[in-house]
Parts: C-alpha cells; sequence; structure tokens
C-alpha cells in the first residue's frame, strides 16, 4: 500500500496496514524526510520540493514511486490528491487499487456546484445557492446581491473550510472573493467559486456512510462539526445533542440516497446542515475519509481504514442493522498556532512532548519530539479524542487529556481547546456553527493572577539551575585545557562525563 | 543569591525574584518581599515538580534562551527572566517603544500574497499592511501603531523566511 498523505493521517493508515500484514510505502517531500510517516512505513520514495503543489500533488510523481516499489494500491489519505477523479482515474490505468470511490462518483460530487443539482434532482433538499460556479467576480456580487447577504463564497473543487468565506455586506465581496480564490487555487489547484445562501444559527453535521461494489450501502450514524473557527472544525463529537434515533433515521436514508445517487463504493460523508427548527440541508459529500472519522469509529467500534481495503478487496461491508453505537465520542484537534497572537500558525522544532494515555483517550498524531514543524503545510499536529458512556464525562475526559497534553519549542492552542469543552455553551450541547466567533473572549481566558508567584519561583529556579550548569561547565572546559593541550584527549573526557552522548 | 528581574505582559511590567541555594534541589525565593522555602524536582526536560512551602505544582516549562513559557494549572505565563547583567545589556542600547519608525518583520516564513497598504497609504493601528500566507492559512501582518507605510520591503507572491523585513510605518 502506498500512502499519498503525510503527518497523521498518513501514520494513520500505515498503524492499519501493519495490523493487517499489508507493507507500506511512504512518500515525502523534502521538507518531510524526517517525518513520522516516513520513519514508520517499510518503504519511503522522496518525491520533490517541499511545496505540495510540487510534491503531494503531483500525482505522476507517486505513480511512479508506486511503479518503483511495487504497489499495487494507493490510500489517498484526506485532502491533498483525495478528492481528484484524474489522479483516481490514472491509478486505475495503471492497473493500480485506488482505495475510495470511482472515479465518476468523485466527479459527480467534486464539482460542488453539479453535486447540488444532482442532489436536488434526487430530492435530496439543498441550500439555495448558484447553480453553476461563476466565471466572474460581477456576476457572482450581483448574484449575492439578489439572493441577500450574508452569503457563503465556497469553492467548486473544494472542502475542508479552504477556499471558504462568509461575505456579510455587498462592500466586503470584491476583497473575500480574491481571498476565496487564491486559497483554493493553492488547496486544490481549481480556483472556480460558487455562492450559498448563509443559514442562520445552522448546525454543520455530517453522515458518515459506506458502500461496497455490490451497492449494499450503510451509514454509521452523525458526527457534530459546529464548532469550528475560519471554518475549520476543531471540536467533533457524536452523537450530536440535536440528533435523535428519529432525524438520525431520516438524516441517514437521505446520505444513503445520496450516496446510491452517484453509485458510491468506499467511505464517505454527506455534510448536512441543520436549522434551528431541526430541517436539514446537503451541503455536500466528501468522497474520501474524513479528517475526524475515529469519533465514528469510537463509537461503534469499528476500524474504517480497514473497512475501505476490505471494500477495495471486494468484501462486504456489513448490514446496516449490525452497526452498533454505543457511549459518547469526542474530538479536539491540536494546532501548531498561538491563540494568544491571533491563532497565527508556529512552525518551528517541538523540543518536547507528552502524550496523555489512560482511559478512553487516543491520540493520533503525527509529530514526534525534535521534528520540525514544517511552514508549508496544514497546522494541525494531531487530533486526541475521549470515549466515555456518556457526553459529560466524556467531555471531561478530553479536557484531563488535554491538560496532560505537553508540546514544547511552539505553542499550541490546548489551553484553547480545554476553555472551550469548559464553556457552558458548549457544554449545554445548544451550540451552532456560529459559537467560536460569539464565545471568542470567553475562550482566551487570561491566566489566574493566584498563580503568577509560582509562576515566578519556577521560571527563577529554572533560571538559576541554567546558569548554575553553565558556569560549572565552563570551569570543567577550563580546567581540562589547563590540564592536557590535545583537543581529541579533552573531547574524549567531556564525552566519558556527559555519559557518552556526543 | 542571585537576583533576577522577571519580565510580564511582553515587558509592560517587571517582578524581582531573589534565589538562595539551600541544598540539592533546595532554594529560598523572594518574589514581592515574601520568601518561601521551594524544593524543586526536575522529572524530565520539561516538568518540574515544585513544593512551595507545604503546596504542590507541577509546572511545565518552555524555554528559549531567555523567553520561558510557564504552564500551571489551566494557565499560561509567558514571560522573561533576565539577571542583572543581561538587564543592563538589555536596556541600554534600546527601549521598547513606539514611537518612530516601526518595523514589521514576518513572525513566521512564508508567501507574500497580497499587499494592502502601499507607500504612502495612511494606516491605524491593528490594521492589515500584507497578507502572508502560511501553513495553507492567510495572515493578516498589522500595523504595530497609527502612521503612514513608509516603506516596503516585499512583493506579492516573493517567499520570505521568518524574522524578514515587511513595511515600515511611522
Amino acid at each position: 500500500m502506498l500512502v499519498a498523505n503525510r503527518g497523521e493521517i498518513a501514520v494513520r493508515v500505515i498503524r492499519t496496514c501493519r495490523e493487517m500484514g499489508i507493507g507500506t510505502v511512504a512518500v515525502y517531500s523534502d521538507a518531510d524526510r524526517g517525518a513520522l510517516h516516513v520513519r514508520m512505513a517499510d518503504e519511503a520514495v522522496h518525491i520533490g520540493p517541499s511545496p505540495s503543489r510540487d510534491s503531494y500533488l503531483v500525482g505522476s510523481r507517486i505513480l511512479a514511486a508506486a511503479d518503483r516499489t511495487g504497489a499495487d494500491a494507493i490510500h489517498p489519505g484526506y485532502g491533498f490528491l483525495s478528492e481528484r477523479a484524474d489522479f483516481n482515474r490514472a491509478c486505475r490505468q495503471a492497473g493500480i487499487v485506488f482505495i475510495g470511490p470511482l472515479p465518476e462518483s468523485q466527479e459527480a460530487m467534486g464539482v460542488k456546484t453539479s453535486a447540488r443539482k444532482r442532489m436536488s434532482a434526487a430530492g435530496v433538499p439543498v441550500v439555495p445557492g448558484s447553480e453553476e460556479p461563476f466565471s466572474d467576480e460581477k456576476e457572482a456580487r450581483a448574484f449575492s446581491d439578489r439572493i441577500g447577504y450574508p452569503v457563503m463564497l465556497k469553492a467548486a473543487a473544494g472542502g475542508g473550510g479552504k477556499g471558504m468565506k462568509k461575505c456579510e455586506r455587498g462592500e466586503d465581496f470584491a476583497g473575500l472573493w480574491q481571498t476565496a480564490k487564491r486559497e483554493s487555487m493553492s488547496a486544490f489547484g481549481d480556483d472556480r467559486l460558487y455562492i450559498e445562501k448563509f443559514l442562520e444559527k445552522p448546525r454543520h453535521v455530517e453522515i458518515q456512510v459506506f458502500a461496497d461494489e455490490s451497492g449494499n450501502t450503510i451509514h454509521l450514524g452523525e458526527r457534530e462539526c459546529s464548532v469550528q473557527r475560519r471554518h475549520q472544525k476543531i471540536v467533533e463529537e457524536s452523537p450530536s445533542a440535536v440528533v435523535d434515533d428519529e432525524l438520525r433515521d431520516a438524516m441517514g436514508r437521505v446520505a444513503v440516497d445520496a450516496a446510491r445517487a452517484v453509485d458510491y463504493v468506499g467511505a464517505g460523508t454527506v455534510e448536512l446542515l441543520v436549522d434551528a427548527r431541526r430541517n436539514f440541508y446537503f451541503l455536500e459529500m466528501n468522497t474520501r475519509l474524513q479528517v475526524e472519522h475515529p469519533v465514528t469509529e469510537m463509537v461503534t467500534g469499528l476500524d474504517l481504514v480497514r473497512m475501505q481495503i476490505e471494500v477495495a478487496e471486494g468484501m462486504p461491508v456489513l448490514r446496516q442493522d449490525r452497526v452498533e453505537r454505543r457511549g459518547h465520542a469526542i474530538e479536539a484537534r491540536v494546532y501548531a498556532e498561538d491563540p494568544g497572537r491571533n491563532f497565527l500558525p508556529t512552525p518551528g522544532r517541538i523540543t518536547y512532548l507528552r502524550v496523555p494515555g489512560g482511559p478512553g483517550i487516543r491520540d493520533d498524531s503525527g509529530v514526534y519530539a525534535g521534528w520540525v514543524v514544517p511552514h508549508q503545510y496544514d497546522p494541525m499536529i494531531s487530533k486526541l479524542l475521549a470515549w466515555a458512556p456518556t457526553r459529560d464525562q466524556a467531555i471531561d475526559r478530553l479536557r484531563r487529556g488535554l491538560a496532560d497534553y505537553h508540546v514544547h519549542g511552539i505553542a499550541s492552542n490546548t489551553r484553547y481547546l480545554r476553555a472551550l469543552l469548559d464553556h457552558p455553551v458548549f457544554r449545554s450541547g445548544e451550540y451552532d456553527t456560529g459559537f467560536c466567533a460569539t464565545y471568542a473572549k470567553d475562550l482566551l481566558q487570561k491566566a489566574d493572577p493566584a498563580l503568577e508567584e509560582v509562576a515566578l519561583v519556577a521560571a527563577a529556579v529554572a533560571a538559576f539551575r541554567r546558569d548554575h550548569e553553565r558556569a560549572e561547565e565552563r570551569a570543567a572546559r577550563v580546567g581540562m585545557s589547563r590540564a592536557a593541550g590535545s583537543n581529541w584527549a579533552r573531547q574524549g573526557r567531556m564525552r566519558a562525563l556527559r555519559g557518552g552522548t556526543p | 543569591m542571585t537576583a533576577y528581574v522577571a519580565l510580564l505582559d511582553s515587558g509592560k511590567r517587571e517582578a524581582a525574584v531573589e534565589v538562595r541555594p539551600l541544598g540539592p534541589g533546595l532554594y529560598e525565593v523572594t518574589v514581592g518581599g515574601r520568601t518561601r522555602r521551594v524544593d524543586a524536582f526536575q522529572h524530565d526536560s520539561g516538568t518540574v515538580s515544585l513544593i512551595v512551602d507545604s503546596a504542590s505544582y507541577s509546572v511545565q516549562l518552555d524555554e528559549r534562551g531567555t523567553e520561558v513559557r510557564v504552564h500551571l494549572s489551566d494557565s499560561l505565563f509567558p514571560l522573561e527572566i533576565l539577571d542583572e547583567r543581561r538587564l543592563r545589556m538589555r536596556r541600554s542600547p534600546r527601549r521598547f517603544r513606539v514611537d518612530g519608525r516601526q518595523i514589521l518583520t514576518a513572525p513566521l516564513p512564508g508567501r507574500v500574497v497580497r499587499i494592502l497598504r502601499r507607500v504612502g497609504d495612511p494606516v491605524r493601528e491593528g490594521e492589515g499592511v500584507v497578507v502572508l500566507e502560511a501553513m495553507m492559512m492567510e495572515n493578516d501582518m498589522r500595523s504595530p501603531k497609527d502612521g503612514k507605510v513608509v516603506e516596503l520591503f516585499v512583493e506579492e507572491g516573493q517567499a520570505v523566511e521568518g524574522g524578514a523585513r515587511l513595511a515600515s510605518v511611522e
């Protein structure tokens, strides 16, 4: 299996392959030579310079790597080439199994506007918006003026919040249009945009679907993904507080219909918007594994990557009535970013890393202590999950896990995530996609002044120790250079003194 | 005895701390006129267990030169800790000020995707001057003061290193 991705998702796929006894090939760019996925795979092939458009997005280089290593299957992960029908087709033409649906299904869902049209025709409710991507900013502006603000500008080829902007007023349109176009081009190599009406107080709820080659299509329930910053999900959970059994069945049926309408095979996610009255609308279908798939794994006990591989091997999916859901799972995305500095990304060396363990905790990480988080890629370094019998216990558990999550050398958002999990509105379950923006101030907690004195004591004692050790080292060096003039002898002695480390 | 000065709130506040070693891992520390007996045990590179009088704390220290981020319970204290010599060096050549010309630098490597203000344009404190794309997100680089853009050191599309000069505002 060649894993055409990097970071935590490449590591995730390699883990299941290892459990199944399948050999793995990693691919890597210049910046990723030392990355965890390269270290873990059985083979690794360099595919180009650091920018993803010169490496992870170049299908021909990935196919060449597969050819060189004799890989007979490619797992695309998420992002990068995972939803590119042309790459999917090229794999099949090269006689390589692409772990995902047919290229035709990806094409049908890939251009978000044609997917909307198709779903609408199949009787699935869709959010009002443009039928086609706009070729021209003026037309798009005129359309937005007509349907009324706020509107969402979205990448036609997109997903994952890249190239997505909420526009509140006509005056802001031009700037947001340009930004969304650029982000979309850099993330997907395609800058076509379309417009959707923005629903008030929407919740983002998605349904995991799975289908085999015989057309058996099931759903594995929902994931609630309304906690978002800049249209990036940061906390996901299942079950959703607004979804009861009846609504889950209804949404599940719609999601299965949507998958069937495009002859879907493998793992897919149907994203829905749920309004304040619990009406739901089709948003898009992601024709790949989703970042937050472990939430579903924890409530169902299934391994979605294993299921993807089994389906690709021609095995049937389990029957809908065999899907069991138990307890509550919740995920928080740990990012290399500094909430105290307007969430500026913080690439750089991780000098120290300690991750939590204990009951019901899962850490899907792509980094290690000593790794330099590159500035060329997404800032997500890990996903931390907790499972517990109830929602409250799962939240408490995740909060405890985040308190035990220590990343040094770069700033991370773990404290922000803890404040979020503690927020009374989040705890109540009554939140929508506006949650992070509405309560932004509450989530940036100030340091507790009562602890400042202890912090000062700790910093001063550490500084004292460091200064003291340095002074001793200096004294030792001076003493030795007097005793023996030879550099080699001195180096040898220094090594012996430090316990053998060079 | 060693005397330190801690700079808090990006240098807006100072606190004096004195450390007197008593024995292995044992110290007497004076902060704000109060002296406490401190037992410090280093667990691993980042974690220190502190027993201050009898209260027990697990403290995470993320040190980078004189800058240290102290994680304690749910609080984070970013501070700088300097001894007298370093404090003198810091104070003599330049002090923190926002009057006069300010240089806007890239806090991280990335690519300049858009110039929002041209030379001569007025700009208010906190308004974006250039947009830097890093880690697949666009980030506004904001002016540190009210004034006018007097120089631009970069062009749209240019890749920059962390610390690179972007613009100056006066």
